[in-house]
């Protein structure tokens, strides 16, 4: 099974893209053995949605200074902050539940971890994408249903 | 917790906590040490929050929405106040089974909060080096040391079953936004409700009996005072010997009985309503319907809470002028804190006051504590919660850091047995919803409490768009800052009188943060009073390297 979880904040603006991404996605109609999770501003909450999950796909807002609506794709190993100790309950980002869920699900941890980052023109507090993380979002969102939906995965 | 520490010569120093979250934002906490002991301290919030203004001229159902998405830990205590605001704005008819399901809702979201915030937060620190020499510390550091404690993966891990219950009749945890005026959006099936009940006695067996309390919920909700608990404590080794029994010896050890008092005020705006008391959502009825009470408690005296009675005073905070106001008529316009310093204002948080009868505005604790010692006033109805545990303690020993976080670890038993209690009287074939009309006009109020203490929204809707939306949180009350006639918050005011054993690593003043579960993280900064040097920094919440 793929879990897709969409982390970000719906209330600032382009941070929201990774729950709306979800809601797009399940518009679309996910492919069979795709689960989708809303994973909001939760932090520990991402790490249990992995359970389960042989293969996990993470979708966020970032900021790079590359061009607003710019897509990076990377390797969850790149992106994972061990060590753990460092984690405070309302400050527990995916970066760290990737590294919890690695400690919690120990061999049942999802083989292959990719990250989908969407460079963000605004964080302001306030609803709705601006339209480039808006295009990008459709993009993705297109692209993810196409490539689960073949044998071949992400990648 | 990393200490940047600068030398310190001098003996009174400033100790300045900082937090920094991506959700709710920052907080600072700037403390003055004089000879090892906090003299002064100020709480600062250096986040706007600006969701009153995303919310003015929207649709009125719009704050279901939004509120949720406030915090990533207490969404669902969001949206039950928003959804009563709503209610009493458009005065609904909510039919008991939608009651049922919203306070189960409301009770598995603070049922998840509580093991998680002992293991994954305070009982971290607890395993701090300035401890070692302490006889029962490397038990301690046997069962809470982060990852590694035989304790901490068994809390960590059962604190998601709860929220496993909100998410069969919410769609999904957290952010749900199933409650909606009139109602709840789902209609569960005879499985829904066994599964939940088997999710439920899953978190009873696994931690809250099996690890926490070593004994049945029953035997433990029997204790009334402060000394049938030692009594329980010597009763059996299994008391002796639980998680929690090993917490109230090791705070006996190390002195967390005795600071972090803060105010000895307490304020509870209640939560969970009675399924036929509440049908018609209204704000002068609210109390009467109420199951965990609301109420204030002075110091001396239990007063009816009116929502009347609360004010914002900004005339420290980061917004125009120095005015106190009930949410109704609240302000929310900034200024540039580089401006607002000049008037001496030092933070993005307003202070969150309330009207005693007799005039006088008052700070008052927010969360567990103050819901029981609430529970404790003489004078309950047959449906409503009476437990006069929490109010004997504070008596016989004061308040402090242990007896807070006791407070929010009691609570497990008590919302396992009411959700226990109202799974049980779902009716599966009556109705979950009655849509309601909805008024182009009105004013509205929802309160709750969250895990973290009394949270409410009022709301005022003017051809049929929100006017004016004020959303009060328990951190707010608790982090808030001094008042006009300089009076601190109650963090502000918990923080002062502790002692710092090493003020280049004040884990005390961490128990303190901690122990109020703001939803902010805190980063601490100790300054030297004399020389107003700053001697250490540090973040609160992870545990000791």
């Amino acid at each position: 099974m793929t879990v897709i979880i969409g982390c970000g904040n719906l209330l600032r603006s382009d941070d929201g893209v990774g729950p709306l991404l979800i809601r797009r996605l399940w518009e679309l109609g996910p492919p069979p053995g795709v689960r989708l999770a809303d994973g909001g501003t939760a932090g520990m909450d991402v790490a249990f949605q992995i359970d389960g999950a042989t293969e996990l796909i993470i979708v966020d807002a970032c900021r790079t200074g590359a061009p607003p609506g710019t897509i990076f794709e990377v390797p969850g190993e790149e992106v994972e902050t061990p060590p753990l100790t460092a984690i405070n309950l309302h400050d527990f980002r995916w970066d760290h539940a990737i590294a919890f869920g690695r400690w919690l699900l120990k061999d049942r941890f999802p083989r292959k971890v990719t990250v989908f980052l969407i460079e963000a023109a605004s964080l302001e507090p306030g609803m709705g994408l601006s339209p480039a993380v808006q295009e990008a979002m459709e993009r993705l969102a297109a692209d993810l249903v196409r490539r689960l939906g073949r044998d071949e995965r992400v990648g | 917790m990393s200490a940047n520490s600068v030398g310190t010569q001098g003996a009174k120093m400033d100790v300045h906590v900082h937090a920094l979250g991506r959700v709710e934002g920052d907080l600072d906490v700037r403390v003055a040490i004089e000879d090892g002991v906090v003299v002064d301290a100020w709480t600062e919030a250096t986040m706007f929050r600006g969701f009153e203004i995303i919310l003015k001229g929207k649709d009125p159902q719009a704050g279901l929405i939004v509120t949720p998405r406030i915090c990533g830990i207490c969404g669902g205590s969001h949206l039950y106040k928003a959804v009563y605001a709503l209610d009493t704005a458009w005065q609904t008819e909510v039919p008991p089974n939608a009651t049922l399901i919203r306070n189960i809702a409301q009770a598995c979201e603070t049922l998840q909060s509580i093991p998680r915030w002992f293991y994954a937060l305070f009982a971290i620190g607890l395993t701090h080096r300035n401890y070692s020499r302490a006889k029962l510390y490397e038990e301690v550091a046997r069962r809470w040391a982060p990852f590694t404690g035989t304790s901490y993966e068994v809390g960590v891990v059962t604190s998601a079953k709860p929220v496993e219950i909100y998410a069969i009749f919410g769609g999904q945890w957290p952010h749900s936004s199933f409650m909606v005026p009139g109602g709840v959006m789902c209609g569960p099936t005879l499985s829904d409700i066994t599964r939940s009940i088997s999710i439920l006695e899953y978190y009873r067996e696994t931690w809250l009996e099996g690890v926490w309390l070593g004994c049945s919920v029953d035997r433990w909700l029997e204790n009334e005072t402060w000394d049938d608990v030692l009594r329980w404590l010597d009763e059996k080794p299994q008391h002796r010997d639980s998680d929690l029994g090993l917490f109230i010896r090791y705070c006996l050890e190390i002195g967390l009985d005795k600071y972090g008092a803060g105010p000895g005020r307490y304020l509870a705006m209640g939560t969970y309503f009675h399924p036929e008391k509440y049908r018609y959502p209204n704000i002068e009825g609210r109390n009467a319907a109420l199951i965990s009470r609301a109420g204030v408690y002075d110091g001396e005296d239990f007063h009816d809470f009116e929502q009347a009675r609360v004010r914002e005073d900004h005339t420290h905070s980061f917004f125009r002028g120095s005015a106190s106001l009930h949410p109704f008529e609240g302000v929310t316009e900034p200024v540039d804190p580089a401006e607002g310093k000049k008037q001496d204002k030092y933070t993005w948080a307003k202070a969150p006051r309330y009207m005693l009868p007799g005039g006088e505005e008052v700070s008052l604790e927010a969360g567990p504590l103050a819901r029981q010692v609430i529970a404790g006033r003489p004078g309950a109805e047959p449906w409503q919660d009476y437990d006069p545990l929490f109010l004997n303690i504070v008596r016989e020993l004061g308040p402090s850091v242990m007896v807070r976080v006791l407070a929010r670890m009691h609570e497990a038993a008590k919302y396992y047995r009411l959700v226990r209690q109202w799974l049980s009287q779902v009716d599966l074939n009556e109705k979950f919803y009655i849509k309601p009309q909805e008024l182009p006009e009105g004013r509205g109020f929802g309160a709750t409490e969250a895990a973290r203490g009394a949270l409410a929204d009022w709301i005022q809707i003017k051809d049929g768009k929100i006017e004016n939306y004020q959303v009060i949180t328990p951190t707010a009350w608790n982090i808030g800052p001094r008042d006009r006639h300089g009076n601190r918050g109650p963090i502000e005011t918990a923080m002062i009188g502790a002692t710092v054993l090493n003020p280049e690593d004040p884990v005390e003043l961490a128990h303190i943060a901690q122990s109020y579960d703001s939803c902010l993280v805190c980063t601490v900064h100790a300054y030297d009073a004399r020389t107003h040097k700053e001697l250490a920094r540090f973040t609160v919440g992870p545990g000791a390297p």
